[in-house]
């Protein structure tokens, strides 16, 4: 597999508050990899970094050999690194229809098919496209946001956090549609709270703690990991 | 009644096309552009130059309408830089002081280089009779004007993908640059497109009475106060405080006199900040 991204001894720090510290962490072509970890440990700073919306302050970025660090958000999305944020960043006053095919800015070929594939992958958004993005549910937005991101035409898709804030079902439902483009060969680099989630979703896992990589590698291997289950499984393993 | 509404409404286009930039701009931009007037005062001046030398006056004009949109890209290049550097409230701030201090400097060079220098349109025919009203052709072709500069823009911001990149911007800029939409080349278009509209306004108004080179600061306080009753992200906003705000100039002066139409509007403009401090039809309701 052909490595896409490469992310190498990545400083970012707010003021002089370091929030990731030397992070490496790599993606191959057609994987799915999770990064989990508590609160605070700088996921969203990571994904923010990849995407350009953040400048590290050192280390370095790499895509399909090229450098991505410093260049500027809008730069990274045209060239297929796609970010999906936990705050989704739709545009509130424009229709659902009009989100999507702004997603399509940078890809406008094929606007018309892939717009039909977004509505076949998430059927409620179709019923909803003449509607204010504003007016939809937080699910929904979640699969606005998706949608929007896949009108791209990404080769990875960065998804932050994409079940915070939504019901047990609702998060069923957006992951049942996440692994539909996993399958069509969509690579996704995800950070995840919820670990189950992750650990069934995801090729590869790192975990994240106070800007440290501390443990990575497919879920398999973590799950025997004592630390690990102690941590985010809230299993107790006897000693 | 119905000449003075209809000249109300005329106004109102006028005012609504002047002051669609300064929406636009601050809608994409975070800048208050405060020598927004002044450039609708240079396309005048450019054009009654142009008149003066002998050029034909609907050549003039257009010259002097290109002239100022490619000014103002110039000053998003040059003068707005310092500001781009910064967001939000600073950029807003250093943004009043720099388009204060172009306002001024346009001003003095233009009342001390060309004091005498005015634009005044003629039309062939000075009136019509419609419906049995008398009404001045200039007023029918500012209407025209104004209604096809606000239907393409309409068609432009709706249909074009330029246009879409440019709503989105306004109503989320984090969320277009993930789309990929480069913000500084989008807004430096929209900078440059609000200059040809006040542009157009400048040269509208030379049809009615002569635009004079220190006539920019009472424009820029029109445009201003159009924008604030329409709610400064609302473009059919702006449209609509304009009609409105036109409307009411005009009955000013029938009933009360000119002297006190700025004060009305003024207060217009209070009561819409008490009231709705979002604007008529503002964005976020």
């Amino acid at each position: 597999m052909t490595s896409l991204l490469q992310v190498e001894r990545l400083v970012v720090a707010y003021d002089d508050i370091q929030v990731l510290r030397e992070v490496s962490l790599e993606v191959r072509e057609g994987e799915a990899v999770g990064v989990i970890g508590p609160n605070g440990a700088g996921k969203t700073t990571l994904f923010k970094a990849i995407a350009g919306l953040l400048r590290p302050r050192a280390g370095h970025i790499a895509w399909e050999g090229i450098r991505l660090d410093g260049r500027p958000a809008h730069d990274v999305a045209r060239r297929g690194i796609v970010y999906v944020p936990a705050e989704r960043e739709l545009f509130p006053q424009m229709t659902v229809a009009d989100n999507l095919t702004l997603g399509a800015y940078a890809a406008r070929a094929g606007v018309r098919s892939r717009l039909a594939r977004v509505y076949e992958l998430f059927p409620r958004l179709a019923a909803r496209r003449p509607q204010r993005s504003e007016t939809l549910s937080g699910g929904e937005q979640q699969m606005l946001a998706i949608g929007r991101a896949v009108m791209a035409r990404p080769k990875v898709l960065l998804l932050d956090e994409p079940s915070t804030g939504l019901a047990p079902r609702v998060v069923a439902a957006v992951y049942h549609q996440l692994t539909t483009l996993r399958r069509d060969g969509l690579t996704i680099l995800l950070a995840e709270q919820q670990v189950p989630l992750a650990l069934s979703f995801c090729d590869r896992i790192y975990v994240l703690e106070n800007g440290h990589v501390v443990l990575s590698g497919p879920p398999q291997a973590l799950l025997n990991d004592p630390a690990l289950k102690r941590a985010y499984l809230g299993v107790e393993v006897a000693p | 009644m119905i000449p003075i509404l209809f000249d109300g409404v005329v106004q109102g286009l006028q005012l609504a096309l002047l002051a669609v930039g300064i929406t636009m701009i601050y809608g994409l931009g975070g800048i208050l552009q405060l020598a927004h007037g002044q450039v609708a005062v240079m396309a005048a001046m450019v054009a009654a130059l142009l008149i003066a030398a002998g050029v034909n006056a609907v050549l003039a004009s257009a010259a002097g309408i290109l002239a100022v949109a490619l000014f103002s890209v110039a000053m998003d290049w040059s003068l707005l830089r310092p500001a781009y550097r910064y967001r939000g409230e600073e950029r807003l701030l250093l943004s009043l002081v720099l388009t204060l201090g172009l306002a001024f400097l346009v001003d003095g060079f233009l009342t001390f280089r060309y004091p005498e220098i005015a634009l005044t349109l003629r039309l062939r025919t000075p009136s019509v009779v419609v419906g049995g009203i008398t009404v001045r052709t200039a007023s029918i072709a500012v209407s025209v004007l104004a209604a096809a500069a606000f239907t393409l823009l309409a068609l432009f911001l709706v249909k074009t993908w330029l246009g879409r990149a440019v709503r989105s911007l306004m109503q989320n800029d984090v969320g277009a640059a993930l789309c990929g939409i480069n913000a500084d080349r989008t807004r430096t278009f929209i900078v440059g497109l609000s200059g040809l509209l006040a542009g157009l306004a400048g040269i509208a108004q030379g049809l009615f009475s002569s635009v004079g080179p220190e006539m920019g600061s009472e424009f820029t306080i029109l445009a201003l106060i159009v924008a604030v009753v329409g709610g400064v992200r609302s473009l059919t906003g702006t449209v609509t405080a304009g009609l409105l705000l036109g409307v009411v100039n005009a009955f000013a002066s029938y009933l009360v006199g000119t002297y006190m139409t700025l004060i009305l509007l003024l207060g217009v403009a209070l009561v819409t900040i008490l009231v709705r401090p979002q604007g008529l039809l503002a964005y976020w309701a």
